[in-house]
């Protein structure tokens, strides 16, 4: 019996025999299934560039404006869940409240699809150093970490407001706040030429614009996408 | 240094880098021998450095291992007032006197009790006297309760009957300073803030969630109230440990099994569905609006609840639609409605026919002539308390003793059964 970090109900994970069999690593379940399934998957219809759901159309309004200001130029994003209220409530609780267990029901949520997707490079958004400092962790480092290799070449300027704090139209006005860490080292490694920026929830896509012109001079002629968990 | 009277019997939570001093505080670790000082978890996750955090209590601030409790712990005492500045003279039955009566005495004694008293009972007014004895020798009480609404509900009822005294209200919905009042009205949550602060703490609805099974805030209560202090529990339904703690001698139960207008407790009525309430059409099942329409008939302001939230709008909807005819103003609410306490005050005042809920208004709350369908009774959510809390909104008022409670279920579960043999026992 385990006890669910979010519900904290005692469970019992169930394991296929192909799991039993399998020569995969087995990683334990940390939510039961009834709060898994209060997870909602993005699926039918989505947008080509960014995963956002779609009633009708092949590209979000988003995307379109991006489309817009990068002359063609988008940036592909892969995400899995839609950000509704079950996923505020467990990101305030992971981000607002400071509470580190949560990354391991993330890093459960996004598992499977990040071991399956194969990517040269891994960089993660940096936090604001002050918020790093009061939470005593960097939020996405710590979801990402355990899973990847990362390669943090992103720094944030201090004294950038957070994202979350503001309006659609705030966000987009947002100016650059990525720098790159020209001190770190970046190792050879040129298999599939890809290179995938890590955050957590796509809501406007400022913020992985952002990284993403930082890094176009960190991995000149690479093809750039980023994953987020939520859209 | 700075003054803190205000502070006085309260705890709260410094940095390892904040060296500030107060006057009269003490200063221990947060978390002491892998446990929280603050809500008694045994803490068990880490942060990056190392260092461990409770997660039993992060909802109110996150405490980190090397982080301080200060407690301003003082024997502050109140000027006297004559009559513990109670102002109300209303008048109880003979046999709420005899609770009454009994809690003051055990007070005086410094024993503690458990009142078990049906719905409806007056357990507020029993309190009036309690409160004014504890008033009248300068000391401080708090009433503490598991809900925010019976929170609302409770604290101008104690300002209208205790017009002399400084009361404060506090609840995770709305900010307050901190201050020094004599008597304290908040969540089993806000208990969490103090230390040692009072003589007196009554735990209203101590039989609800969140504080039933908490272990957590069942800590903080007892941190909260004074070594030699006194604690009073009330439930219309009390829990088992409870029971047992007053078959040790821990506790005394006092019990009460009338309500104060003598009337018995109505009991409920059931219906069987055999096809589901909703179908796959969304259409309600016409047996059931038929239930509803004839409570709208009779003119009597009608609570509905379903189990959960996310059937409130889908349920309001189609009521809506389906009941346009009556000209009747319906609503819904839920613990996270922005707007639940306007709509409780609207229904309250008759500005709301028929309110759509979930558990959130399953007690302490009375609106008067007030009938009650709950929809899916043998839900897994409806524990037999809850079941004997949802009937008990019923036929509060004098002249209105009876009415109607109906439970419409698929399944005759066993909560079902035993919460109409408590009811029809209370009635014996």
């Amino acid at each position: 019996m385990k006890k669910c970090l979010l519900c904290e109900q005692g469970f019992t994970p169930v394991i296929s025999f192909a799991e039993i069999f399998s020569l995969k690593k087995y990683r334990e379940l940390k939510i039961c299934r009834h709060c898994q399934k209060q997870f909602q998957r993005l699926t039918g219809k989505q947008c080509a560039i960014c995963s956002r759901m779609l009633d009708k159309g092949i590209i979000c309004n988003d995307c379109e404006r991006w489309k817009r200001i990068y002359q063609g130029d988008v940036l592909r994003n892969h995400a899995l869940y839609r950000y509704d209220s079950t996923f505020h409530d467990l990101m305030v609780s992971y981000k607002r409240r400071g509470d580190y267990a949560m990354r391991e029901i993330l890093q459960e949520l996004c598992y499977e699809y990040l071991v399956k997707n194969k990517y040269d490079y891994y960089v993660p958004v940096p936090t604001s150093p002050e918020h790093q400092q009061r939470r005593q962790f960097d939020t996405i480092s710590a979801i990402y970490g355990d899973i990847l290799p990362l390669t943090t070449v992103l720094i944030k300027k201090e004294g950038s407001h957070a994202q979350g704090e503001k309006n659609k139209e705030e966000r987009l006005k947002t100016p650059q706040s990525f720098l790159v860490d020209k001190t770190i080292n970046i190792r050879e490694n040129k298999q599939t030429g890809k290179v995938l920026i890590l955050d957590d929830i796509y809501t406007t896509g400022r913020t992985l614009y952002y990284a993403r012109d930082c890094l176009k001079e960190v991995f000149p002629g690479m093809q750039i996408e980023s994953f987020s968990i939520c859209r | 240094m700075e003054d803190s009277t205000l502070l006085f019997g309260r705890q709260w939570v410094v940095s390892q880098k904040d060296s500030s001093i107060l006057k009269l505080s003490s200063k221990i670790p947060a978390i002491e021998n892998k446990k929280c000082n603050r809500c008694g978890t045994k803490v068990e996750y880490r942060l990056p450095s190392g260092k461990f955090y409770c997660r039993g209590c992060i909802g109110i601030g996150r405490i980190v291992e090397g982080d301080f409790l200060v407690r301003q712990n003082e024997n502050y005492e109140y000027p006297a007032k004559i009559n513990g500045g109670m102002t109300w003279n209303g008048k109880l039955t003979s046999l709420q006197q005899k609770i009454s009566d009994e809690l003051v005495s055990n007070f005086k004694q410094k024993k503690h009790s458990l009142v078990h008293a049906v719905t409806g009972a007056g357990k507020t007014e029993m309190l009036f006297q309690l409160i004014a004895e504890c008033m009248k020798s300068g000391k401080r009480a708090c009433i503490a309760t598991p809900r925010i609404d019976v929170v609302n509900e409770l604290f101008p009822r104690f300002e209208a009957a205790f017009a002399e005294i400084e009361i404060g209200k506090y609840h995770g919905r709305e900010f307050k300073e901190p201050g020094l009042e004599q008597l304290t009205i908040c969540t089993t949550h806000q208990l969490m803030k103090f230390y040692q602060a009072f003589d007196l703490l009554v735990i209203d609805e101590v039989d609800s969630f969140p504080y039933v099974g908490n272990p957590q805030l069942h800590f903080a209560a007892k941190v909260a109230v004074k070594k030699n202090g006194v604690r009073v529990y009330l439930s219309a339904t009390p829990t088992a440990d409870l029971l047992e703690e007053a078959k040790q001698g821990k506790i005394q139960i006092l019990k009460l099994n009338r309500r104060f207008h003598g009337g018995l407790l109505p009991v409920p009525s059931e219906k069987l569905f055999i096809k589901p309430f909703l179908d796959k059409k969304k259409q309600i099942h016409p047996k059931l609006l038929n239930e509803i329409k004839k409570v709208i008939k009779s003119g009597h302001p009608l609570l509905v609840f379903v189990p959960r939230i996310e059937e409130i709008p889908v349920y309001l909807q189609i009521l809506q639609k389906k009941l346009q005819d009556e000209q009747i103003k319906i609503a819904g609410v839920h613990a996270q409605d922005p707007k639940r306490l306007e709509k409780v005050q609207a229904f309250r005042e008759k500005k709301i026919d028929l309110l759509l809920t979930t558990t959130i208004l399953e007690r302490g709350v009375t609106f008067k002539h007030v009938w009650v369908i709950i929809i899916a009774a043998d839900d897994p959510i409806y524990t037999a308390a809850s079941l004997v809390q949802i009937a008990g909104r019923v036929g509060r008022a004098k002249d209105d003793p009876s009415g109607l409670v109906l439970y419409c279920y698929h399944r005759y579960t066993k909560n079902i059964r035993s919460s109409i043999k408590q009811i029809k026992e209370m009635n014996k």
